[in-house]
């Protein structure tokens, strides 16, 4: 919970267009955090498959999967974020994602520890991302949605899967 | 602007007298009408051409009145030739001066007129122009092969036409598309090639030479064009003025009367070869139709997964235990149809290496009379088809070797008659399929290798020791070393020592293999063996821990569970295996890539003995789990920095395994 509040006490680096972020998301979880992504870039959820991995990588980057004979890379997203690795269960899942990688279109997949749901957010919904510093850039998060009382980080997944460092998240979900 | 104009209009009325021309030449008098010559009278008198308006206005006039065909075929064809002369000025080589540009103007002062209405319809027409550039090269690969051809046989009409109508569609399109350059050009090409067709004219060496000159220029305009299309301004390649000027002189040299009538007779007229152009390419459109290969792409990922699921079925234990015949007979059924469904795709890739042949028979010709000798070119199995990328890759590789065999292998004529040999040198190029894979052979009845040259050259280069004895294969490899020529002297065809390394490196890049073998005296036979195609590799599935890798076969020497006695340690670290009296390194797999093994103990395991660059080393591994030939897949952007692995694969079960890289293994192996 220590980490959910102070993620509120950040504010956003790029301000976004309020309207553009409601709509639909895909929720999952990692451990007790809840994080959404727009549904419009979830190509599909796989269950967790054979994973071949890659020599000379990070550590998050698990490796790659057959998807219907395109391979794809497959990222963990808990490690990605500097999170503890945890033993996957049964509904730990691949989410596969079509994002936009230096003007490619490219499908990795994520793994994390489990789906929610999809919900459909409206922009009263989401709050902009609190600041929590300087020296701290998380330009990977587009908003906080708060729905039940609970709060759902969300993701640029863009940004998460660029090949950019991850020191600003990690150091925060540390 | 008024010479741009006058340009521009006797072009277009060229034009109209090279149709008339073409119509008269394959579809006979009787296809002409004398309000053909009036609608030409009427052009030229609007461009102001009073002179050609007079004369096409008789013409029309003659050809009204009631005359037997032949007559009037020597009437219209006489007429044309008048016409043509009135536009072109009396004598070809005025054109220096300014009474008669010959139109089209010669590219030096019709350079900058033409190139700006070139500009714009590169921008409006681009896709017209590149199918123009596709289909312009299909034609000069055509019209070089039948050359060759002519060459041989000089009478043959039907090549001959062949040559014509591809230069004509060349000039038609290029005409329609504005590259007035190409039009002049072919233009020129096509009047000698028509007073060689009409018999005024006997097919000499020189005359194909000139032809051939033209086709390169057209092909160099078209690389330009190409790139222009590309937005990189290439350097302004102005073709050689002279050339037209020759082809003109070519045309003239064995007629002692140009204006002689053309000998338009009624056998050339009905010849059945001579159809329309227009139905000659609509039957070549409706055969064959250009894919995106991205989409080939797409069909091959989905084929191999198609294959994959119909495994997956066919393995299935619930269907195994079955008894029902039907579905057992609808599965056979459907395993087939997989299988030539993959067949197909994998093939569409293919194409027939003759292209390739073509080019080199050319190269043959050319170099052999640079080189003054005379040297026979045969080919065969021009219809072994291959991988479209492969048989391309193939054509720098059959140039150098050809190019070494006329420099080096082939002796002159008079070292040959002296020795006793056929004075006429033969290359032999053959193409076929063997096991799997494609064999392209050269070999030449020339000097064959001189062992001791070679080795010489060698020491002189520090490539091997001066003691030591070497097989005759081995000193043969040496010839691929870079820097290795044993060429007395630089000429320019060859003797500057980059060839062979280059076939290497290409074959290499190609994964194939490449075997040599000579006989002094005799001559030196090539043969490159390679994969049909890139897009599959026969692979050998390794495995280390939980991981599958797949080494391409064609770096495999052997593979063997070694014995105790076998190993040794080097300082303490450097493990090594004596395989056949051979010390090699052992490279660990599974601490290259940092994965846990299951097998730690080399005697537990599997040694493959691999060769990067023709070095050997052993790799080791836990075990072997068979050989499988795999669709080669790209891993992507993110992981193209990964040393040692080139790429992956989906393996039989649907999972994933990485190709490796065995000179990127065998680098970093310290």
């Amino acid at each position: 919970m220590q980490t959910t509040t102070s993620l509120q006490a950040a504010q956003p680096v790029i301000p976004l267009d309020i309207g553009k972020r409601a709509g639909k998301y895909l929720i999952f979880h990692l451990g007790v955090e809840e994080f959404g992504t727009e549904v419009l870039k979830v190509r599909e959820i796989m269950g967790l498959q054979d994973i071949t991995s890659i020599p000379q990588v990070p550590p998050y980057v698990k490796g790659v999967i057959n998807l219907r004979g395109k391979v794809i890379p497959v990222v963990d997203l808990r490690l990605k974020f500097g999170m503890e690795p945890e033993p996957y269960t049964a509904r730990t899942c691949i989410v596969v994602m079509r994002t936009r990688q230096a003007e490619e279109d490219l499908m990795i997949g994520m793994i994390v520890d489990g789906v929610v749901e999809v919900l459909n957010l409206t922009a009263s919904d989401i709050e902009d991302t609190p600041d929590f510093g300087p020296g701290v850039v998380t330009p990977y998060l587009t908003g906080m949605a708060k729905i039940k009382g609970k709060v759902k980080i969300l993701l640029d997944i863009d940004q998460v899967l660029s090949g950019t460092d991850l020191q600003g998240l990690s150091a925060l979900l540390q | 602007m008024p010479e741009v104009a006058a340009s521009a209009d006797q072009v277009a009325l060229r034009d109209q007298i090279d149709e008339l021309s073409t119509r008269l030449i394959l579809d006979g008098v009787a296809a002409i009408s004398p309000a053909d010559f009036d609608r030409l009278s009427q052009s030229a008198d609007d461009f102001g051409n009073k002179a050609a308006a007079g004369a096409a206005h008789s013409i029309a006039e003659s050809l009204a009145s009631a005359l037997p065909a032949p007559d009037r075929t020597r009437i219209a064809s006489n007429g044309l030739m008048e016409l043509r002369q009135l536009l072109d000025g009396p004598l070809p080589g005025r054109q220096t001066g300014n009474a008669a540009p010959s139109p089209p103007p010669p590219s030096g002062t019709g350079a900058a007129p033409f190139a700006q209405p070139r500009e714009e319809s590169l921008a409006a027409d681009e896709a017209l122009i590149r199918e123009f550039i596709a289909e312009s090269g299909e034609h000069l690969a055509t019209i070089d092969s039948q050359l060759l051809l002519l060459e041989q046989d000089n009478s043959a009409k039907d090549t001959l036409n062949t040559i014509f109508r591809s230069f004509h569609t060349i000039k038609g399109l290029a005409g329609f598309l504005e590259f007035a350059d190409i039009q002049a050009l072919a233009h020129e090409v096509e009047t000698l090639l028509d007073l060689a067709r009409t018999a005024q004219l006997k097919v000499t060496p020189s005359i194909v030479d000139v032809v051939l000159e033209s086709t390169d220029v057209v092909r160099q305009e078209l690389t330009a064009i190409a790139q222009r299309l590309a937005g990189n301004e290439p350097p302004t390649t102005r073709f050689d003025n002279h050339l037209l000027e020759r082809i003109r002189r070519a045309g003239r040299g064995d007629t002692p009367e140009p204006q002689s009538p053309p000998a338009v007779n009624a056998a050339a007229a009905q010849s059945p070869e001579a159809e329309p152009q227009i139905v000659e390419r609509r039957a070549g459109d409706a055969t064959s139709v250009r894919i995106d290969t991205v989409k080939l792409d797409q069909l091959m990922d989905m084929v191999g997964e198609m294959v994959i699921a119909q495994t997956l079925i066919r393995h299935n234990s619930a269907l195994e235990s079955t008894n029902d015949a039907r579905l057992q007979r609808n599965l056979t059924q459907l395993a087939r149809i997989t299988s030539d469904v993959q067949r197909i795709t994998t093939s569409m890739r293919m194409v027939p290496i003759g292209i390739q042949f073509n080019r080199t028979a050319r190269v043959v010709r050319d170099l052999a009379r640079r080189a003054n000798k005379q040297i026979v070119f045969e080919a065969t199995g021009e219809t072994t088809e291959l991988d479209k990328t492969i048989a391309e890759e193939l054509s720098d590789p059959l140039l150098h070797m050809v190019r070494n065999s006329i420099d080096h292998g082939i002796e002159s004529h008079e070292e040959r008659v002296a020795l006793g040999k056929d004075p006429i040198g033969h290359i032999r190029v053959s193409a076929c399929h063997q096991s799997g894979q494609i064999v392209v052979a050269i070999s030449d009845d020339g000097r064959g290798l001189d062992r001791e040259k070679i080795l010489a050259k060698a020491r002189q280069k520090g490539l091997i020791d001066s003691h030591g004895s070497l097989s005759d294969g081995e000193i043969f490899q040496l010839i691929f070393e870079p820097g290795l020529s044993t060429a007395a002297a630089v000429s320019d065809i060859s003797g500057r020592g980059v060839g062979m390394d280059v076939v290497r490196r290409h074959v290499q890049k190609l994964r194939g293999r490449i075997d040599i073998q000579s006989k002094a005296g005799e001559g030196t036979a090539l043969s490159i063996k390679l994969p049909l195609t890139l897009a599959l590799i026969e692979g050998l599935v390794v495995v280390v821990g939980q991981q599958r890798y797949i080494v391409p076969i064609f770096a495999v020497r052997e593979m063997f569970r070694p014995t105790a006695e076998m190993l040794s340690t080097v300082q303490g670290k450097g493990e090594m295996a004596m395989v056949r009296g051979a010390l090699m390194p052992i490279v660990r797999l599974h601490r290259r890539f940092a994965i846990e093994p299951h097998k730690v103990n080399l005697t537990e395991g599997t040694l493959i003995v691999a060769e990067s660059e023709g070095v050997p080393f052993c790799l080791f591994v836990d075990g072997l789990i068979g050989k499988q030939e795999v669709v080669i897949k790209g891993l992507g952007q993110q992981f193209k920095s990964v040393a040692g692995v080139a790429g992956c694969a989906i393996l039989g079960d649907g999972r994933v395994g990485l190709i490796l890289d065995i000179d990127g293994i065998h680098q970093g192996r310290t």
